[in-house]
């Protein structure tokens, strides 16, 4: 795009109060994708074919669940705004990171058997966390790192 | 018969293709459009929005696809929590295989076209059913 700006694929939708198990499994499957609560009932992640797609699908959820959902292509009218929404998602995401580094903190100290359950546990949150992280913060870093010294940990058992 | 699918083909309408030629229909032709609209009036449209053989209810097509076909054979039941967890990775089933299997069809949708994919992707899912037979009726996983 000329203007330089980053484009996003939108969801805005609205589904009724009740039944609320569509709502809370819609809420779940958007923080999984790590979308943008723009506003209530309006969703936001960076275009690509996949989560274009997955936002695609969701949609038509919403519709088979009684709701209305139209699918939007488009970039914020300006760079501060845009800024702004980066930022936030990335403040978003460095919440996850932080607490995965404070799991990998109390699983130092645990016994070698269930540190190692673990790490393989962490490994697979940190995994989750990496594909909804769109605007890296530097807690991926710290993160990642604190799974590393872990991994050093669970290599070398001790006694 | 002729089946009509979206472009550049991922995990679930790999899965789709391979199903229909194995399970439904030996002679399937397969066509790909950018939009719903394309669709010839004498192909079946399958994982587009809108159409029946597509997502449903939090399935994934591969899964709509065993139901409306009445496919009750488990180890396609076993390959479907594979593809979900590929194409939706909603951890609704527990798949460990579905995040290579995702990465594996996406490399090699960046390289292949749509038929390419297909054809390539064909014997990778025959590969994967014999396997997961062999799991389901040792009990364990075939070495």
């Amino acid at each position: 795009m000329s203007s330089g700006r980053i484009s996003w694929v939108l969801l805005a939708y609205r589904l009724p109060r009740e039944p609320s198990t569509p709502r809370s499994a819609l809420w779940r499957k958007l923080r999984r994708l790590g979308a943008a609560q723009v506003l209530d009932g309006l969703a936001a992640l960076p275009l690509d074919a996949r989560n274009r797609e997955q936002l695609e699908w969701l949609g038509d959820e919403i519709l088979e669940a009684g709701g209305e959902a139209t699918i939007w292509v488009g970039e914020l009218g300006s760079a501060g705004q845009e800024r702004e929404l980066a930022a936030r998602m990335s403040e978003a995401i460095a919440v996850d990171y932080r607490a995965l580094i404070e799991e990998a903190a109390v699983a130092a100290a645990q016994q070698f058997g269930q540190r190692r359950r673990t790490l393989a546990r962490l490994r697979r949150e940190s995994r989750r966390i990496r594909a909804r992280d769109y605007f890296p913060p530097p807690e991926r870093e710290l993160a990642q790192r604190a799974l590393d010294e872990l991994v050093a940990l669970v290599e070398e058992p001790v006694g | 018969m002729r089946w009509a699918t979206r472009r550049h083909c991922h995990i679930d309408r790999a899965a789709c293709a391979w199903l229909i030629r194995r399970f439904i229909d030996s002679e399937a032709e397969f066509l790909f459009v950018d939009d719903a609209d394309e669709v010839p009036g004498d192909a079946t449209p399958f994982d587009m929005r809108g159409v029946e053989l597509s997502h449903h209810d939090g399935d994934c097509s591969f899964e709509t696809f065993l139901r409306r076909y009445e496919l009750a054979d488990p180890v396609l039941w076993e390959i479907a929590k594979i593809v979900h967890e590929a194409d939706l990775a909603d951890e609704r089933f527990d798949a460990p295989e579905a995040a290579g299997l995702d990465v594996l069809l996406r490399g090699l949708s960046m390289v292949r076209d749509d038929d390419e994919l297909l054809a390539l992707s064909g014997p990778l899912f025959d590969g994967l059913y014999e396997y997961r037979k062999r799991a389901l009726l040792t009990g364990r996983e075939p070495a």
